[in-house]
């Protein structure tokens, strides 16, 4: 080596120690910085869960903790042989199902109308998102006096067809696909967002070059569009599909989980167990066991969203 | 010497404010000073400035006694402060509570049995005792035979009618259950009906619920007997039968959100079951339109059954026997006739004794319907008094559910909501 080479050695050494010893500084100021909101996700979100996780293991008094007893795994025996406990995943299951398919199919074909430009178009645009900017409490009261038997909006159309009344929110059969109606005219906007930000990502070039070689709109659409959207619709499902399996206000707005269970999905009979009837370890169970199936889809959708489209 | 001057003065002035505070300490005890807290949910309309104005005049006439109010917005906000506090250790000296919470509050050992105050040297005398409606008496009680409540807002159920209604069709209003059902199929016709309930849910009961369970004690049938649920008697099959029959004839209607007060508002249906407390709702969704009326639910042949609204309230365990006694002073001093009187004309609710109603003489002239629901009082009757009566009285809602607008059969729904109660009463 020589003194030139030696000299271009140590100046580099020297450097890369600088680097070292500056990353440290700055891994220490970007930790302290940090720390405040740090401590209180620490507080209040971890904690709390794994608070959860320890309180599913115990037959738990929730006014005096002293009178708690270990149950072991046992209220994960029961959810398993629990009636309401799979009835409620049933629950889950259609409303889930019904909501992200709705979501998806009519978001993206929404979206495609929407694309285009022109004043109309935009008006309509605002008409769509606006329902997803409102509070979900207001317009499910909103929802409720629409759905009403008596005096509802839905029914008065009925009457005036003479067509047979329905109790909406009061008939088993037509409870759930009743807060579906709502909770796609609510979330829809959201799904329009996302394939309307997709769709602007579309190649025109692949799109103008169809359409030169006398594709209709339904095969441009099919054969060119759908492609190049599988990433935004992954996105789309996974993203719908968690926000369902968490739905709660409209649940407990609209029908509070009746008729007769007819709408308690797994996380209104979470609520049900734990601060109605009090069963508390036996709700924190449901918790853990909802929490899993929902990080299974935080982790499909990671998975995904890392392939390549 | 300029050294031990600075030294004594700084002795004078620690003298000086040893002796201000022992002497303060000794007006507060000759006074008793004691701070109680009392967390509620009368924060709306005039159950606030009327709470405010009663808790100042007892502050003046108990010199040393000071009452923190914490109100909170309603039912649900005070349950969830109310068990955070206990499950925190740090909960009010007392607080408002139905049956059900206090059962709750009892098991965990986080409220304290009222006998030694309510029987005790500051207690009450057996004249003042007799004086209150026995319903209410009766609700303070938990199965162990001890008074673990003290009352306070209470209401029950009274039967709102469209008099103008009943006046055109030539129909008297209805004392009995059987003259009811042919009062209410007489007035359904051109497309209106007599009468519109909410059931409610499994975990959210409402008034038809509460008026079901009148019926079944006006028919001689029982809740609970011995501690354990009786939901499927012969009453009580009896009386879900007869509401199922008044649905099928179109008579009854089933909604949410209030809608007696809706329909009997809108001229559409001529009752409304509902609790006395709402008297100023109907009286808004009525606007005027029409004379409406109050006359007390009716009877069948066990007489009138009746169902206790509103609170009581307990006293926390956490508390120093200090903050009890002045707690008790306190919660008695409510409840005294021109107290509870006062409270029953600002609010609505009912008064807890017979002796305030001479008090409220002038009132009840221009009020007739608070004491028909005052005496109703005397029947009426509180949740039973267990923590598991939160699942039995769900089961009924949806036992009504399932038959009033799901076809199912009253004796069939109400053996489903018999097993599930007592499943949840043996724990």
């Amino acid at each position: 080596m020589s003194a030139v080479d030696g000299a271009a050695v140590a100046r580099n050494l020297r450097s890369r120690r600088r680097a070292g010893a500056s990353g440290i500084r700055n891994g220490r100021f970007a930790l302290l910085y940090l720390s405040p909101a740090l401590l209180i996700f620490l507080v209040f979100t971890i904690g709390p869960a794994f608070f959860v996780l320890y309180i599913s293991l115990f037959d738990w008094n929730l006014l005096n903790a002293s009178l708690s007893r270990f149950a072991g795994a046992s209220n994960y025996r029961k959810i398993a042989h629990s009636s309401e406990f799979w009835h409620s995943i049933e629950m889950s299951a259609y409303f889930v199902g019904a909501t992200v398919a709705g979501s998806t199919v009519f978001g993206l074909g929404i979206a495609l109308l929407l694309s285009s430009r022109g004043l109309v178009r935009r008006a309509v645009r605002l008409a769509v998102l606006t329902p997803y900017f409102t509070p979900l409490v207001a317009t499910s009261i909103v929802w409720v006096w629409i759905f009403n038997p008596q005096f509802g909006l839905l029914d008065s159309l009925l009457r005036l067809l003479h067509l047979p009344v329905v109790g909406w929110l009061q008939s088993t059969t037509w409870a759930m696909p009743a807060l579906i109606v709502y909770t796609l005219w609510h979330d829809l906007g959201f799904t329009v967002i996302i394939f309307l930000a997709g769709l602007a990502t579309v190649s025109n070039e692949l799109r103008e070059a169809a359409r030169v070689d006398g594709a209709s709109y339904w095969h441009e659409v099919r054969d060119v569009v759908l492609p190049q959207l599988t990433q935004t619709t992954l996105f789309v499902i996974v993203i719908t599909t968690i926000d369902s399996l968490q739905a709660f206000t409209q649940i407990y707005t609209m029908t509070q989980g009746g008729p007769l269970g007819a709408t308690t999905t797994t996380g209104y009979l979470l609520y049900q167990e734990s601060f109605v009837f009090y069963r508390t370890g036996f709700g924190a169970a449901i918790a853990v066991v909802l929490f899993v199936v929902i990080a299974l889809f935080t982790l499909l959708q990671l998975r995904l969203s890392r392939r390549p489209a | 010497m300029h050294r031990y001057r600075h030294l004594v003065l700084i002795g004078v002035v620690i003298a000086a404010a040893v002796l201000t505070l022992a002497a303060y300490g000794s007006t507060a005890k000759k006074h008793d000073a004691v701070t109680i807290s009392f967390m509620e949910a009368m924060s709306s309309g005039t159950q606030k400035p009327s709470l405010d104005l009663l808790t100042k005049r007892f502050e003046a006439a108990h010199p040393g006694i000071t009452v923190n109010l914490i109100a909170e917005p309603n039912y649900g906000v005070l349950q969830q402060k109310e068990q955070a506090s206990i499950a925190a250790g740090a909960p009010p000296t007392i607080g408002q509570a139905y049956e059900n919470w206090a059962a709750g509050y009892a098991d965990a050992k986080a409220i304290v049995p009222l006998d030694s105050y309510v029987h005790g040297k500051t207690g009450i005398t057996p004249a003042q005792q007799k004086g209150f409606w026995k319903g209410v008496w009766k609700d303070l009680y938990l199965p162990d035979g001890k008074i673990w409540m003290w009352p306070f807002n209470k209401s029950d159920y009274v039967m709102y009618y469209n008099a103008d209604k009943l006046q055109k069709a030539g129909l008297a209003v209805p004392k009995t259950w059987v003259q009811f059902a042919t009062v209410a199929k007489q007035l359904t016709k051109n497309g209106d009906w007599a009468w519109s309930t909410d059931t409610g849910t499994l975990s959210a009961p409402a008034d038809g619920t509460i008026v079901y369970l009148s019926l079944v004690h006006a028919l001689g049938g029982t809740w609970v007997v011995n501690g354990k649920p009786t939901l499927d008697t012969k009453a009580g099959i009896k009386a879900l039968g007869y509401l199922a029959d008044l649905k099928k004839s179109g008579a009854l209607q089933i909604g949410t959100n209030y809608p007696g007060e809706t329909a009997l508002g809108a001229g559409r249906s001529a009752f409304d079951l509902s609790t006395v407390a709402g008297y100023p709702y109907e009286l808004a969704a009525d606007g005027g339109k029409f004379p409406m009326k109050v006359a007390p639910l009716p009877s069948g042949r066990n007489g009138q059954g009746n169902s206790l609204s509103g609170t009581n309230v307990v006293i926390f365990a956490k508390s120093s026997p200090a903050e009890r006694a002045a707690a008790w002073q306190y919660m008695e001093f409510l409840t005294e006739p021109r107290q509870t009187a006062y409270w029953a004309e600002e609010t609505g609710y009912l008064p807890v004794t017979q002796a305030a109603l001479p008090v409220m003489k002038r009132y009840i002239a221009t009020h007739p319907y608070q004491q028909i629901a005052a005496q109703s009082l005397q029947v009426a009757r509180g949740n039973p008094p267990y923590a598991w009566w939160t699942v039995a009285e769900g089961q009924i809602a949806q036992a009504l559910q399932s038959v009033l607008d799901n076809g199912g059969g009253p004796a069939d729904a109400l053996a489903k909501a018999q097993q599930a109660a007592l499943a949840a009463a043996n724990g």
